[in-house]
């Protein structure tokens, strides 16, 4: 089986599985609850279609996929705000705090993707790819650095995710990473690298659809905690004490 | 290349957390740990610390005082993973209860919790800045009755009947 062959396996089985997840979406009226990520699906289920659909005309299927990309990335983000506020919104003390550390962290990535911009190698192909290579690796820096702040902050405050959200954004982290890598590698040996980009994308996205399905399917898990025994819990305070005491 | 390799590293770091992240998601319950109140104001009492600064030589207090600060910080960390473990008890009490006095109870509980997480980050930082410099007393006082508040808050939601409340205030 060639590569060309294992890219159009994923793509199909993407597509399917995309249609799956809208299934989902739709049936249990979660657009209610994420509209934003209910639209990113949208968005990559219309995208697979038309590209499967337009394949054949190479100029056409670039600008169509340089357009549905520039959406996707930019729902992408949406996205992260819609889990940020959802992850947030049983927190109220931590709010002001959280906004101002997310305002933080997005002025910072934008510095960084500036950076990577000013100084990136020129890459192989014609100036438009060229320009957009480049431009989708900044927006995939911002994605995925926004991404590793949520489960930073999330840890650091011992903050618990619900099932569905922590699904959304464990998916969209791990394509959003994933497609950074692959870019970047894109970038950097050219066009001969599109072939192995395009596989790594199409399965990497078919992993993040099993993960979405997967999170919003699975019941929410109770939660319980350890309840240590009190002599444990005297035999510790004396030991204390005595520590204290020295 | 230089700028691919850095990128390439820090996606890495990045798939690193992901991992991270599911892997604690499925570990077991956290457990909760014993905090003695009492020992944690007696550790963190100025008047006691002023005491030991003008009758022990400065050597001795300084060695002291940093044994001290680190139980201090074990207290604090075992205050941090409760208010953790209160703060996802009270959020599993809040969307599974229909009542909406326990849903105000747990919403209180949560919001306290968070604060003395708060407050943990920042006395980790001062216990850290009296660590490195022991003629220091940056100590929170705060700390202390805000838990005791939230073992209160704890045991006021056990009162309301949610199931497993009123042993964990009991066991924090």
């Amino acid at each position: 089986m060639s590569l060309k062959h294992l890219i159009y396996g994923g793509w199909i089985v993407g597509t399917g599985l995309q249609l799956a997840l809208v299934s989902i979406l739709v049936a249990r009226r979660m657009w209610r609850q994420f509209p934003i990520f209910t639209t990113y699906s949208l968005l990559c289920l219309l995208q697979s279609a038309i590209g499967f659909s337009i394949q054949g005309f190479p100029q056409l299927y670039l600008y169509a996929y340089c357009t549905f990309e520039t959406m996707s990335c930019l729902l992408g983000l949406g996205v992260i705000y819609e889990v940020f506020t959802k992850l947030l919104s049983a927190y109220p003390a931590l709010e002001k705090l959280a906004f101002r550390a997310f305002q933080w962290t997005i002025a910072i990535l934008l510095a960084v993707s500036a950076t990577v911009v000013y100084f990136h190698a020129p890459v192989e192909g014609n100036k438009f790819v060229s320009l957009y290579v480049v431009l989708e690796q900044a927006t995939r820096i911002a994605e995925v650095g926004l991404l590793v702040f949520l489960f930073s902050f999330s840890r650091i405050f011992g903050l618990h995710w619900r099932q569905s959200i922590f699904g959304i954004a464990l998916g969209l982290g791990f394509f959003a990473t994933v497609e950074l890598i692959g870019i970047t590698m894109r970038a950097a040996f050219g066009i001969a690298a599109t072939p192995v980009f395009n596989l790594a994308r199409a399965l990497s996205f078919d992993c993040s659809l099993l993960l979405w399905m997967g999170y919003i399917l699975m019941p929410e898990r109770a939660a319980s905690a350890e309840i240590p025994k009190r002599a444990q819990l005297e035999q510790w305070n004396q030991a204390i004490m005595e520590l204290i005491n020295q | 290349m230089m700028i691919t390799m850095i990128v390439i590293a820090l996606a890495l770091g990045a798939l690193a957390v992901l991992y991270g992240a599911v892997r604690r998601r499925h570990q077991s319950s956290l457990p909760l740990r014993p905090v003695d109140v009492q020992a944690l104001r007696t550790l963190m009492d100025r008047d006691d610390e002023l005491f030991l600064r003008e009758k022990l030589p400065h050597s001795r207090f300084r060695r002291l005082k940093r044994q001290r600060i680190l139980v201090t910080m074990s207290y604090v960390s075992r205050i941090s993973s409760n208010s953790s473990v209160v703060m996802r008890l009270g959020e599993a009490a809040r969307l599974n209860s229909d009542d909406p006095q326990v849903a105000q109870a747990a919403g209180q509980v949560i919001e306290l919790a968070t604060q003395i997480r708060l407050q943990c980050m920042v006395a980790f930082a001062k216990l850290a800045a009296e660590f490195a410099v022991p003629s220091l007393q940056l100590t929170p006082a705060m700390l202390v009755p805000r838990y005791q508040t939230l073992r209160e808050n704890v045991l006021r939601l056990g009162a309301l009947e949610l199931q497993g409340a009123a042993p964990v205030a009991v066991a924090i």
